[in-house]
């Protein structure tokens, strides 16, 4: 009885260790970096249609809880932006799936990210010295030395009585 | 022979358990929590953000779990991880890989770079200011989120510690092979825990966030992993497109 007891104990013990040396599998430390994603694809062609009903999700930060739940604006500092959500899913729910959750969040998956629904710029860059009447939607004004200028990606706008004349970069 | 000690040391037990019980009970009752908030937990997060806003350049990297919840409640898990190359006071590179994700975040002080590797594209945008307000703008601007966001604004206004309805201290563990501290705090619809390194470099080691948003709580946990001397050299900061990878135009949010 004691022996045989003892030796339904080693079983498992001797299956557990066995197992505990294993080698673990390459991809186990395949870099956190991204952009080592060559080979390593994964197929959702199985994927059931209901795993992207999503209605929320968890928060990966306790600072900047904006978009935790797509139905529910809950910010735990409400004092920054308090329409983050409906405007973001403008960008985000291009393909209607995700019910307009997630997207921006670093875990997202990139078919949600906006960059993805990023329309492709025309890369000429206006003319230096070309005058226009008004800058892009998107400048970000920068002041240097005492000049406001409008700053488009690479294209610098300085101010010229009411129009704005496209310059060097200032710095 | 064993079923006799067997049978005495539950019947020693059964005289035992009750007793365990009825004292523990006393226990619950005694001491009305007359202050939910625990200052020493409170300032632990102190402590911490402090310190990180000493720590000059570093690399810590980040595996997590998160959760979506599906219409009827029911919970799927994914993972996802990230490592971050940092040099304060404006350099910044992060990579963020995961079975459905492959995207690089790169400043270099003058520009912050936005690559989606997985789909060849990648933007641009000017920006000049330090990480701290990089990580904000990203944000409020872009609905663009960099991991370990907290990591960023711990240590400053932005992440207030006056509005917690409750802090307290949840005792010891171990993370890895470090001995850390744990705190959970409740705050608004969250509730969080995290693990600090004890000692004289407190770091975060494991955060542990639950939604009660959502009546099925999802929750993410990450775990942090740290190099105080990291040998990356300050061409990593610097981004070159991928080849064949195509610039797009990251949109602001209309509303901004």
């Amino acid at each position: 009885m004691k022996m045989s007891f003892k030796t339904l104990f080693l079983i498992p013990l001797v299956v557990l260790v066995m197992v505990t040396f294993v080698p673990l599998a390459p991809d186990a430390e395949a870099g956190a970096r991204g952009g080592g994603g060559g080979g390593r694809q994964v197929s959702n062609s199985n994927r059931d249609a209901r795993a992207n009903n999503v209605r929320g999700k968890s928060a990966n930060n306790v600072n900047g809880n904006r978009n935790v739940n797509a139905n529910s604006n809950t910010n735990v500092n409400a004092n920054r932006n308090v329409n983050v959500n409906s405007n973001r899913n403008v960008n985000v729910d291009v393909d209607n799936d995700y019910n307009g959750c997630c997207g921006g969040d670093w875990d997202d998956d990139d078919d949600h990210h906006p960059l993805a629904a990023a329309a492709a710029i025309a890369v000429t860059v206006a003319a230096i010295g070309s005058l226009v009447n008004d800058v892009p939607a998107n400048c970000v004004p920068v002041n240097y030395s005492g000049v406001v200028y409008q700053q488009c990606g690479n294209t610098w706008y300085q101010p010229q009585g009411s129009q704005y004349v496209v310059v060097n970069p200032p710095y | 022979m064993i079923y006799k000690k067997l049978a005495m040391a539950m019947l020693a037990l059964s005289f035992v358990a009750p007793a365990l019980y009825a004292q523990s009970a006393s226990v619950d009752a005694a001491p009305a929590v007359t202050n939910p908030v625990d200052p020493a937990s409170i300032q632990a997060l102190k402590d911490m953000g402090g310190y990180l806003m000493t720590l000059k350049r570093f690399q810590v990297s980040t595996e997590m779990t998160g959760e979506r919840v599906l219409m009827d409640g029911q919970k799927l898990q994914h993972s996802a991880t990230a490592q971050l190359d940092i040099e304060r006071p404006n350099r910044l590179r992060a990579g963020i890989s995961s079975s459905r994700a492959e995207r690089e975040i790169v400043y270099d002080g003058k520009t912050v770079a936005l690559a989606l590797l997985s789909k060849n594209k990648y933007a641009t945008v000017p920006f000049t200011d330090n990480i701290g307000a990089l990580v904000l703008a990203l944000e409020d601007r872009y609905g663009v989120e960099i991991p370990l966001y907290d990591l960023f604004v711990w240590g400053t206004p932005e992440a207030p510690l006056d509005k917690m309805d409750s802090a307290m201290n949840a005792g010891q563990d171990f993370i890895g092979d470090d001995l850390c501290d744990h705190y959970a705090f409740r705050q608004g619809d969250f509730d969080w825990q995290i693990w600090i390194t004890s000692g004289d470099k407190p770091l975060p080691r494991k955060l542990v966030i639950t939604s009660r948003t959502d009546e099925a709580r999802p929750q993410s946990v990450s775990i942090m992993n740290w190099n105080l001397k990291p040998t990356f050299e300050s061409s990593v900061f610097k981004f070159t497109p991928a080849k064949g990878s195509t610039a797009v135009e990251l949109q602001a949010f209309s509303g901004k």
